[in-house]
């Protein structure tokens, strides 16, 4: 047994770093102090969106992107429909979730459903209120747009996996007078919402978003390491810049192993 | 146990998962990774009728109540049920002349169909946020300029064959857009691992419905 050819700086790099989230989280766990972290709007007006819907009567949207259950943005998505379908549930407002992966709709439903019985009503939950729209990307495109045509949500929340779609959901959003909050760490993607978004959550934001809205110190801890990850990564490159303009190829030779 | 036994599972699966994609030369791991792969298609591929029923309830209920719009509804299900009976009693696969009639001649143009809406909702997005509102706006607004006119023939028409536009948006693409989603990328690739690792060591448990408490 031995480590694939071009895996073994990744696999040393990603033990390292698993290292770094253990020891952080046990940071957390014993009560030591961790870093604070900065401000996310995006994240920070997640309640302010609930709130609007609240008050206006109308439903909160919600699509965790059209990628599947292996995809870690979806994963992230969840999460956070967790935190949002438990303050819906809190404020007895609509939520509206469509899913085009039948894997994560089933997740989806499940999380909701839990949701309301977590905040002792579970007469309230709708199960019409998730729903799986198609497979097929477009298809799903073109079933939310119906329903944010129809429905009209005075939230629009767009978190996860998004590829062409991106637009036109961001659009129709905006034409339906919805609050929207998006986030995906695709790149091709996050122009569009950035554009046409009020607030956008750019690539690791949206991992971070669990961590942010619970504020668990052990969720955090783990935030903390990923930032240092991140300075590592800046390091390297600064390192491998610098060499390969002195004409050493040593850490480039070094991350192809 | 309820919360149990899926961490647990999460666990073993993610862990086989990341070592059969490092490690060479284990038999075992390989196998168990190619089983896997074929758990998680057979089980996408029958959670599909799950969806179905899900659709047929939120439908059927608008046609039976003959709420605003149930002709759209009833012709869902029609199209639904129907491509689904005919594709697995009379095609039988998709290997089928009428299947692929279905799909290239329906399927396919309605979604090119949606998908070139993209100019319009482009346009009008380009409306909405091309507005000199602070000092980031109007960057983006010159910046939008010059790639706009660098990538048709009408930058070099209005400079008089001068290439100018056309260098400066390939600049523009090629340095500081480059830098900006190379730089987002790590951080979205560190974040992602950071995920996985949290929802792998049953520290993350959202995804199990709840607060995972």
């Amino acid at each position: 047994m031995k480590i694939a050819a071009g895996y073994v700086f990744s696999f040393w790099f990603e033990a390292v770093f698993l290292a770094t989230v253990i020891v952080m989280i046990n940071r957390a766990r014993k009560g030591m102090k961790i870093p604070e972290i900065y401000k996310v709007a995006g994240l920070d007006a997640m309640d302010e969106a609930i709130g609007r819907c609240t008050e206006m009567g109308r439903p909160v949207h919600f699509a965790p992107g059209i990628g599947d259950v292996q995809n870690a943005q979806t994963l992230a998505a969840m999460s956070i429909l967790s935190y949002v379908a438990k303050q819906c549930a809190k404020y007895d407002t609509d939520l509206i979730d469509t899913n085009r992966n039948v894997i994560v709709y089933n997740m989806s439903e499940a999380i909701v459903k839990q949701a309301y019985i977590e905040a002792g009503k579970p007469d309230a939950f709708k199960p019409e209120n998730v729903r799986w729209i198609s497979n097929d990307q477009f298809a799903y495109a073109t079933g939310v747009t119906g329903i944010m045509y129809r429905e009209k949500p005075a939230a629009n929340l767009l978190l996860g996996a998004f590829w062409a779609e991106s637009l036109i959901f961001a659009e129709v959003g905006a034409a339906a007078g919805a609050i929207q909050i998006a986030g995906t760490a695709n790149t091709a993607q996050i122009p569009f919402f950035v554009a046409a978004c009020d607030y956008c959550l750019i690539g690791e934001e949206l991992y971070a978003a669990s961590a942010y809205l619970s504020r668990e110190p052990v969720l955090l801890g783990s935030l903390v390491a990923q930032d240092w990850g991140k300075m590592g990564g800046v390091v390297l490159i600064v390192l491998g810049t610098l060499l390969v303009s002195v004409g050493s190829p040593f850490l480039k030779d070094l991350l192809a192993k | 146990m309820k919360k149990e036994v899926p961490l647990a599972i999460c666990f073993i699966v993610a862990l086989i998962y990341i070592v059969s994609n490092y490690f060479t030369g284990v038999e075992f791991l390989a196998t168990m990774k190619d089983l896997l792969d074929k758990w998680y298609l057979s089980v996408d591929a029958i959670v599909v009728a799950i969806g179905m029923v899900n659709l047929a309830q939120i439908h059927g209920r608008r046609v039976a109540n003959k709420r605003e719009g149930w002709l759209f509804s009833l012709w869902l299900m029609l199209c639904m049920f129907g491509m689904f009976f005919v594709s697995i009693f009379w095609f039988k696969g998709t290997t089928h002349v009428g299947w692929n009639f279905m799909y290239n001649m329906i399927i396919s143009p309605m979604n090119a169909t949606v998908y070139s809406t993209l100019v319009f909702y482009i346009g009008s997005a380009a409306y909405r946020s091309f507005r000199i509102r602070s000092m980031e706006a109007g960057i983006l607004l010159v910046v939008a300029f010059v790639m706009m006119l660098g990538r048709v023939p009408l930058g070099a028409l209005l400079l008089g064959g001068n290439q100018a536009f056309a260098s400066m948006a390939d600049w523009l693409l090629n340095v500081p857009n480059s830098a900006g989603m190379r730089g987002i990328q790590i951080g979205a690739a560190l974040g992602g691992i950071a995920t996985a690792l949290r929802i792998m060591l049953g520290i993350e448990r959202g995804y199990l419905g709840g607060t995972g408490e």
